[in-house]
């Protein structure tokens, strides 16, 4: 194994150690050069190996050197070419007809064909094997089928418009995987299509993928064709922020993902370094006020705390700048529902605050300056599992609560709880508000917040049922046109913030890449903005 | 439940080790069934109080399984069947039980994988740091002591900074380790389990206050050691002070100094967690919060088996450690 450190002053290491540089031949910053090793130090562990189970995005990064699609996703929103060379759908909406590249083998030997995709989506309906996975949209496949050898048809039992996004990015696994013991925990025998093999995983250390040789079907969002430049690539688990940037920094590591709003400064504008940030996709990290529990059931609250809270002002504090402040329902990125005709649209306004909140019956205040009615003080819960605090959302949320106290009087506390406990809550519905943020595209982000909870709303978190919702949310998901479903999101979008205050956007999550300057060829994925893998990265040294 | 066992299990051995030196097979053969019998009896209760400690805790197991994603009753009655929840609570208890005995600790709900090979895969790296750890407290504690006990001034400097070490997060000293050490004299290299000079600080930031603690138990034995008449009958032997302290003073002070190592290290297995977390080693640690966390009950429950077993192990070894070190409870009759 090479030792991918720097070269240590301990006789121990230097014995053992050789500096991977050595095989790598120097070239100009233009010409990608092949072969050398890379490290890479990530924030987080992998639950399961099998793609198709991980939900983890922080996870995508490393899966993707191994897993790959039918289709791959242009910045804009469009579909090009990747398993599949193209894809018809019918006049009817209901049938998805894909047609397979040829020429693709899996790593492990199989022949990428008709049978194989349809089994992937096949097994993929049975809860016994996906869980949570079959109840979504490959729920709605009525009929998986190989026309020949080349061709796939899914029959939908309905028009269901963010389908063509699931199929054309489902992960395809070897039809062997199905076989293998690995299946659901993922590993060695867990073939896909992808440019880089699995190799070694050691559970909270690391996970090492070496070079398909026999790679030649990269999509044209790719920087290039054929193999990978690098003969392989460790991504080492580190979880701790600080440590991420101190291995960078000491050459220990050559890139490092999830460097926090301090750290930043260390990379920008440093020669020896790059860095480059995205915005998430999806939901922005909000707090979704409970429409069923408390005084937050009264709209005036709602909007009372929308206007209380001097969002720029709180993320400028907090981040030094570094964040994007979020006014919608879905990423100001989100290149085809985001109407940004929200912005400005409401704001920060302590008089309207106190306005409403006086209307609503919340006029006294008691001694420490907190507004109440009958005696009770006006508190809002805030509810926030322990294990989504990262990114300094624990600082952002007390500035917002020191913002609400001031500005309107409004008492709004933070419990942070376990998981345990997270879902006990959010079964029973006795919280004020859950600050989450989740990303998914083409609008299954919306269809998760705003569905009723019993009816695909997985984590509407404001328990919103009012039928309007449920009426645009449908009518959205089951045309294809694009610009009806447009209109119908920027409808609801205006619903659920202006009107009726489900929740406080408060910012759009980001990945950030810090990595050494002769690291070349580090990029997102287009349109899904996550970490693309490693397979445009070059050594120039 | 910790404390009280180990403590009980230290002074039934002493007991019966009272024997004659006729009898001294029988006494023996009899301390080695105690100690499989208590030792039985030890496990069984870590697996029955993990497990009625899990269903207590908040959460069900399908929903937090479930978590965030999309729940139909078809889901839940999937999880349920696959992981054998849909039966009484008494019999999923007395089915673990019986599949233990033969050696089957079940597959993880979370990770999916086979406990057995998981938790083995992740206790050696744990056992290294553990050990490494725990050397570096032993010989931190008796150099501190041995080199400062009775002066005076050294062993208030010792003694200081020995207070520091012990209130200072490990987490904290963990990555000022790693700041000084790792990034910027670049000595030792910041993760995984890789090879010596990766265990270095990790060692050091988990063994140092551990070893702080015995430290300031080991003086105090050892001034007290010193002050009594034999210490005068060594020295008028025309022994130097080094060999009194380190010959005679440290056998006379080690019992406690042992005891309290027997049961800290039940804190360091704790310990590892942080410690593995900050220099992104394997390990235990993080699997076992996790799964705490994500009520994944077989994982939990294989990790109370192995920890009550370490524990077994280690206050035989105490016991046996003290018979070493005074003859007395050899002899005493």
């Amino acid at each position: 194994m090479k030792i991918p450190f720097r070269q240590y002053f301990l006789p121990l290491i230097a014995a053992a150690g050789t500096t991977f540089a050595a095989g790598v031949t120097q070239a100009a910053d233009a010409t990608p050069v092949t072969g050398g090793a890379l490290v890479w130090g990530v924030e987080t562990d992998p639950a399961t190996l099998n793609p198709q189970l991980n939900g983890q995005d922080k996870t995508k990064l490393l899966l993707r050197n191994v897993f790959e699609s039918l289709l791959s996703r242009t910045a804009d929103g469009g579909y090009v070419p990747w398993l599949a060379n193209e894809y018809r759908i019918s006049d009817d909406g209901k049938t998805y007809t894909f047609t397979l590249r040829d020429g693709v083998t899996f790593t492990d030997g199989e022949k990428l064909d008709a049978a194989a995709v349809v089994k992937n989506f096949t097994r993929l309906k049975d809860a016994a094997y996906s869980g949570s996975a079959s109840a979504g949209p490959v729920s709605k496949v009525a009929d998986a089928k190989a026309l020949d050898a080349h061709t796939v048809e899914l029959t939908l039992s309905e028009v269901y418009a963010p389908f063509l996004d699931f199929a054309a990015s489902l992960e395809i696994l070897s039809p062997k995987a199905f076989d293998s013991a690995q299946l659901k925990s993922g590993g060695t025998e867990i073939a896909g299509t992808g440019p880089f093999i699995l190799k070694r995983y050691v559970k909270g250390q690391d996970i090492h993928f070496v070079k398909n040789a026999a790679y030649n079907w990269a999509p044209k969002t790719a920087a290039h064709q054929g193999p990978a430049y690098l003969d392989e690539v460790t991504y080492r688990f580190l979880p701790e922020s600080s440590v991420r940037t101190g291995a960078l920094s000491s050459g220990q590591v050559d890139v490092i993902e999830g460097i926090s709003g301090n750290d930043a400064g260390l990379f920008k504008d440093n020669p020896d370094f790059t860095y480059q940030n995205a915005l998430n996709t999806g939901t922005p990290y909000s707090l979704f006020l409970n429409v069923t529990y408390g005084p937050t059931q009264d709209v005036k609250v709602r909007k009372a705390l929308l206007a209380a809270v001097d969002v720029d002002a709180v993320l400028k504090s907090v981040y030094r700048g570094e964040r994007t402040r979020a006014w919608g329902i879905t990423s100001p990125i989100d290149a085809q529902f985001y109407d940004k005709t929200i912005e400005g649209a409401y704001g920060t306004d302590p008089k309207l605050a106190n306005q409403l909140l006086d209307e609503a019956g919340w006029s006294a205040r008691d001694g420490e300056g907190f507004r109440t009615k009958d005696g009770k003080r006006l508190s809002i819960e805030i509810v926030q599992a322990q294990a989504t605090v990262r990114d300094q959302r624990n600082v952002l949320l007390e500035a917002v609560q020191a913002q609400a106290r001031q500005n309107a009087g409004i008492d709004l506390s933070v419990s942070y709880v376990d998981a345990g406990t997270y879902t006990d809550r959010r079964k029973t519905g006795q919280f004020g508000s859950i600050a989450n943020s989740n990303t998914p595209t083409d609008a299954i982000d919306i269809e998760y917040h705003y569905l009723p909870i019993d009816q695909g709303g997985s984590i509407n978190y404001s328990r919103a049922s009012a039928p309007e919702l449920l009426t645009w949310l449908k009518a959205a998901a089951s045309t294809l046109d694009a610009k009806e479903r447009f209109a119908l999101y920027a409808k609801l979008q205006r619903f659920a913030i202006i009107e009726q205050a489900y929740a406080l956007p408060l910012y759009e999550p980001e990945d950030q890449i810090a990595a050494a300057s002769y690291v070349k060829g580090i990029s997102f994925r287009q349109f899904k903005q996550l970490p693309e893998s490693a397979y445009d990265i070059w050594r120039s040294e | 439940m910790d404390v009280e066992n180990v403590t009980a299990l230290h002074q039934a051995p002493i007991a019966s080790l009272q024997g004659r030196f006729s009898s001294i097979r029988t006494t023996l053969l009899s301390q080695i069934l105690g100690r499989i019998g208590s030792g039985i009896i030890v496990l069984w209760a870590a697996i029955t109080l993990s497990f009625i400690s899990l269903h207590v805790a908040p959460g069900d197991i399908v929903s937090l399984l479930i978590g965030e994603q999309i729940r139909t009753p078809a889901i839940e009655a999937a999880i349920r069947a696959e992981w054998g929840l849909d039966e009484p609570l008494i019999k999923q208890y007395l089915s673990y039980l019986w599949r233990v005995l033969h050696g089957d600790f079940g597959r993880s709900y979370v990770l999916q994988t086979d406990v057995a090979t998981l938790v083995l895969s992740q206790i050696w790296p744990t056992l290294k740091l553990t050990g490494a750890a725990l050397v570096v407290a032993v010989v931190f504690a008796v150099v501190s002591a041995v080199a400062t006990a009775g002066l005076r001034w050294p062993r208030r400097i010792a003694g200081g900074m020995e207070l520091v070490l012990v209130s200072t997060p490990s987490f904290w000293l963990g990555i000022v380790l790693l700041f000084v050490f790792s990034f910027t004299l670049k000595l030792f290299p910041v993760a995984g389990d890789r090879n010596f000079a990766a265990l270095v600080l990790p060692a050091l930031s988990l063994g140092l206050s551990l070893g702080a603690v015995i430290g300031q138990v080991l003086r105090e034995g050892l001034e007290r050691a010193l002050e009594e008449p034999f210490a005068l009958t060594v020295r008028s032997w025309g022994a130097n002070a080094l060999t009194l302290r380190l010959r005679h003073g440290l056998r006379h002070a080690a019992l406690p100094a042992v005891t309290l190592t027997g049961w800290l290290i039940g804190n360091l297995l704790s310990g590892a967690v942080i410690t593995e977390q900050v220099f992104g080693r394997p390990g235990l640690g993080k699997i076992t919060v996790d799964a705490v966390l994500g009520k994944d009950l077989p994982v939990v429950l294989a990790v109370a088996i192995l920890s009550a077993f370490i524990y077994v192990v280690l206050s035989t070894l105490v016991d046996t450690l003290y018979l070493l070190l005074d003859p007395r409870l050899r002899a005493r009759t």
